[in-house]
């Protein structure tokens, strides 16, 4: 009895400790009061100062040629200016280029530069340059993912095979003068222009892609020897030839890596860092629901779109009753409540942030007597009172550790069996699902998911569901999904300039796409991004995460971090509210 | 003892070989394709493929293996600036032999180079957890065997009992809310500017290593020195009419030194293959936190790398550890 007694005791006594560790740990619920801003009747934005940043990732190239992951981005945009570039609404404006024109045809699109914009190095930006560095991103000695994204340029394969020692299709019309000619029509072309790979770059980066070369272009920042410091951060300084007169306002931009969300927690509150958008779970809520941050924070455009492909060449999913019944199956709304301030429900392959977008569209839908009548269809009729019947062998399911499907799937699964489908879940690292799912024949099914790389439909409907985009290895339309008509209609609106038309025909498009359910979508991921009051003008932008050109900070002097250093009452701070 | 010596280097030679050729093997089992991680998840085919033969790993494992192999260790010029365009990754260790390790798929620069700014800093990591373990450890453990069943013991043998049940995440994240966050005495991550920066940053990683360490330190030399306590030869010293604090010290704690040495030796060569957690939490830039990167990426040279810089570490700290067998002891001197 006794010996009873003490185990409960100890019980106790344990637990009182772990809660009062996890309330030391946690801090307290209350969010520490956000910075404010030095001058709070400042309307001109004032000049100097740094905006810091964080990531848990890190940068691993920096060179318009070789865009690898999406942390780059953010760089690159701060470094290199294109001809043209997206704008904070997701439409293209011209930037290097003074202003463009198109040929009827639409093969044909002319560009005409600014006169007297400087590179990082004192040297003019000219036709001459643009062309270097078209050849440079697209010779095949260059690392370059997108590279195939610009076969439409009239040349491109004889200069990718070596038959060519220049691109034919890009040629210099005069010191200000540059065109573009390509052996199609293809509406994608102005917007994969206005991404990173082809911006110019100076001559000290040569015609031939060289792993040694220190970045130099034409953007508002620039980095001088040394500011990136590998596996750690990067400063950016402000380029004070940028050809937008006055800007950037801010004297430095840097960028933290490696840091996990805990870490950047504590930076952020103490002033550290500026903008915080690696939120721990149960932080982004309280962020959002104190009203002193409130004003201060805002979410990012919804660019990603993630469900469940079906793999159409195998078991069962070669059957499309099946398939329509796992896309009718499934509670979206439900499904987000596992992370329900960065997810929102899916119905369509494109994201509502992305053209092309249309809520009048029938999309997919939930309605599980629905989508038992699609079991019957499938000859798995299924009885959920008795729950007997449905689908008789678990389907393999492959997802991938450290991902939010590893928490996702414990949902989908329970939903699934509502209408008799059961699941058989494998998880495995990341770099095995990504190439296990591309491989033909091999994952019947499991998460997906896609990022735009230009906001229209066509980034999304043409990698995952042309034929074309089906490969026996690294296959990016991972449902293995054909349908002629789909295809003609993704190729009709890449030709097709007139936007409204285009949009009409991915509209089509998208409806057979949901109704055939090569995949079920789920939901979009969008970030959040929170700062303090401090920092002004910063905008979650379409493309690029941030843009921060137009962005100032009005801080007190002195650091701000002073906040947390210890002082005599230390012992208070500890148990008390602290900074 | 040269003979020994001899003996033992080549046995190491053969580890270090057959550690790497076994990890070159399994890497490339895994079924993953290092030129997809270089692309991105949404890069196509086509160009994945251009990538894949850029990289060589179009070659096949036997191609891919002699050609690490043969490139390992190289006669090259002996001038660093006269290195040509095949000489690019290499770096230059005595007059003209070369180490060449390749280059890495992800960041497209030199192993060797990369490991040149890490080693140091994981050695730093390393020393500086291994001395707070070895103090703190022995310290404690000293103390409880002395103070057999007293409060100090309990107190010793308690605290060990936390140390090693709390995982170094926990550790590390309580240190850091605590020591950098709440009090802002120490730098909550990072690896700082100056010298005195890097002094400071190294002290919440090394304790936190280190109080995890010690936890199996305190036991293993409390039992030790208990055991060692109760011999005849340390009753006959205290007869002999020796203080209680040199007997312990100067004879038993000699004693127990030897499975401790054994532990730490062991230790210090798996604390420079990287802390990995640590040095995750801490932004510790390190072995750890770059094998753990080129792991999830398959960036294939860095793994290799990193593979080379542990497996030496660890023969060679065994190797230190024979020796320092023969200086503890004379029986083993004397045995061989």
């Amino acid at each position: 009895m006794r010996s009873i007694r003490g185990s409960i005791r100890a019980v106790r006594a344990l637990g009182a400790s772990v809660a009062l560790a996890l309330s030391l740990a946690g801090c307290s619920n209350e969010l520490p009061a956000p910075i404010p801003t030095a001058h709070p009747d400042a309307t001109v934005p004032r000049r100097g100062g740094t905006l810091t940043s964080a990531s848990f990732g890190d940068l691993r190239t920096l060179d318009p040629a070789n865009v690898g992951d999406g942390l780059v981005v953010q760089m690159l945009e701060e470094m290199f200016a294109g001809l043209v570039d997206y704008d904070q609404d997701g439409k293209i404006y011209p930037d290097l280029a003074d202003h463009w024109t198109v040929s009827d045809d639409g093969t044909s699109l002319r560009f005409v530069l600014r006169e007297g914009v400087r590179f990082h190095d004192g040297e003019e930006v000219t036709a001459d340059d643009v062309k270097r560095s078209v050849e440079r991103a697209l010779h095949p000695t260059a690392p370059n993912p997108y590279s195939s994204y610009f076969a439409s340029i009239v040349g491109y394969t004889d200069f990718t095979e070596k038959k060519a020692e220049h691109l034919e299709g890009v040629s210099v019309e005069g010191r200000y003068v540059v065109t573009f000619k390509l052996d199609k029509p293809d509406a994608a072309f102005l917007p994969l222009l206005a991404m990173h790979p082809l911006r110019p770059v100076c001559r000290s980066g040569g015609t031939r892609y060289l792993d040694t070369w220190h970045p130099c272009g034409a953007g508002p920042f620039k980095l001088l020897p040394g500011g990136w410091d590998r596996g750690r951060q990067i400063t950016l300084v402000r380029h004070e030839g940028y050809f937008r007169p006055g800007l950037p306002y801010l004297d430095e931009v840097r960028f933290l890596f490696h840091v996990n969300q805990t870490s950047q927690r504590f930076k952020f509150t103490t002033g550290d860092l500026d903008i915080l958008r690696d939120f721990l779970s149960p932080d982004l809520p309280r962020f959002q629901a104190d009203p002193r941050w409130k004003a201060f924070g805002e979410y990012e455009l919804d660019k990603q779109l993630a469900g469940l492909a079906m793999n159409t060449e195998m078991a069962p999913f070669d059957n499309v009753e099946l398939r329509r019944a796992v896309a009718t199956a499934l509670d979206r709304e439900q499904l987000t409540l596992v992370r329900a301030a960065n997810l929102r429900p899916a119905w369509f392959p494109v994201p509502p942030a992305v053209e092309g977008y249309d809520p009048t569209l029938k999309g997919q839908h939930f309605d599980l007597a629905e989508a038992l009548e699609h079991m019957k269809r499938a000859g798995y009729p299924y009885d959920p009172v008795t729950r007997t019947g449905g689908y008789p062998h678990p389907i393999p399911y492959l997802t991938y550790s450290q991902g939010l499907d590893e928490y996702m799937v414990q949902v989908t699964q329970q939903q699934l069996a509502r209408i008799g489908i059961r699941l058989d879940v494998r998880i495995v690292n990341y770099a095995a699902f990504l190439a296990l799912r591309g491989r033909r024949h091999q994952v019947a099914f499991g998460p997906a998911f896609w990022t735009q790389d230009y906001p229209e439909a066509g980034s999304f409907l043409e990698p995952l569901f042309h034929s074309k985009s089906i490969n026996d290895e690294d296959s990016n339309n991972s449902a293995f999904y054909k349908n002629p008509r789909v295809d003609e209609l993704i190729d009709r609106a890449r030709r097709e300039l007139d936007r409204g038309r285009r949009m009409k025909i991915y509209g089509e498009a998208q409806e057979l796409i949901c109704d055939e359910a090569p995949w079920a979508f789920t939901h979009h991921y969008r970030f959040y991004a929170q700062w303090h009051p401090y920092v002004h003008d910063y905008k979650p932008h379409p493309m690029w995460t941030t843009d921060p050109r137009g962005t100032w900070v009005d801080r007190l002097a002195g650091p701000v971090a002073a906040r947390a250093l210890f002082s005599g009452d230390a012992l208070a701070k500890l148990f008390g509210d602290g900074p | 003892m040269i003979q020994r010596l001899a003996r033992r280097l080549a046995w190491a030679v053969f580890v270090v070989w057959a550690t790497v050729t076994l990890a070159f093997v399994v890497s490339h089992a895994l079924p993953s394709d290092p030129a997809r991680m270089v692309a991105g998840p949404q890069a196509r085919p086509q160009d994945i493929a251009r990538i894949r033969k850029e990289l060589g790993l179009d070659q096949s494992l036997f191609v891919q293996y002699t050609r690490f192999m043969g490139r390992l260790l190289h006669v090259g010029p002996s001038d660093p600036a006269a290195l040509a365009k095949e000489h690019a990754t290499c770096a230059a260790i005595v007059g003209p032999l070369h180490l060449d390790l390749g280059k890495s798929a992800q960041q497209r620069r030199p192993v060797v180079t990369i490991l040149a700014e890490r080693l140091p800093r994981t050695i730093v990591l390393a020393l500086a957890a291994a001395f707070v373990q070895v103090l703190l450890g022995v310290g404690a453990g000293v103390l409880a065997a002395s103070r057999k069943k007293t409060a100090v013991d309990h107190l010793a043998v308690g605290a060990s009992l936390l140390g090693i049940s709390a995982p170094t995440f926990v550790i590390g994240l309580f240190f850091q809310w605590l020591f950098a966050h709440r009090l802002g005495l120490l730098p909550l991550d990072g690896w700082g500017e100056t010298f005195f920066d890097h002094v400071r940053s190294v002290i919440l990683p090394a304790l936190t290593l280190g109080v995890f360490g010690a936890a199996y330190y305190t036991r293993l030399v409390r039992d030790e020195m208990i055991g060692q306590l109760a011999q005849d030869y340390v009753r006959t010293a205290r007869a002999k009419g020796l203080s209680r604090v040199a007997v312990v010290l100067r004879h038993a704690l000699r004693n127990a030194m030897m499975p401790i040495v054994t532990i730490l030796g062991v230790d210090v060569g798996t604390l420079v293959g990287g802390a990995i957690v640590t040095e995750s939490i801490f932004r510790w830039p390190g072995l750890g936190s770059l094998s753990v990167t080129a792991m999830l990426d398959r960036d294939g040279p860095v793994i290799m790398g990193c593979v080379i810089v542990t497996s030496i570490a660890v023969v060679a700290s065994t190797i230190a550890v024979d020796f320092a067998y023969a200086a503890l002891d004379p029986r083993v001197r004397a045995e061989r």
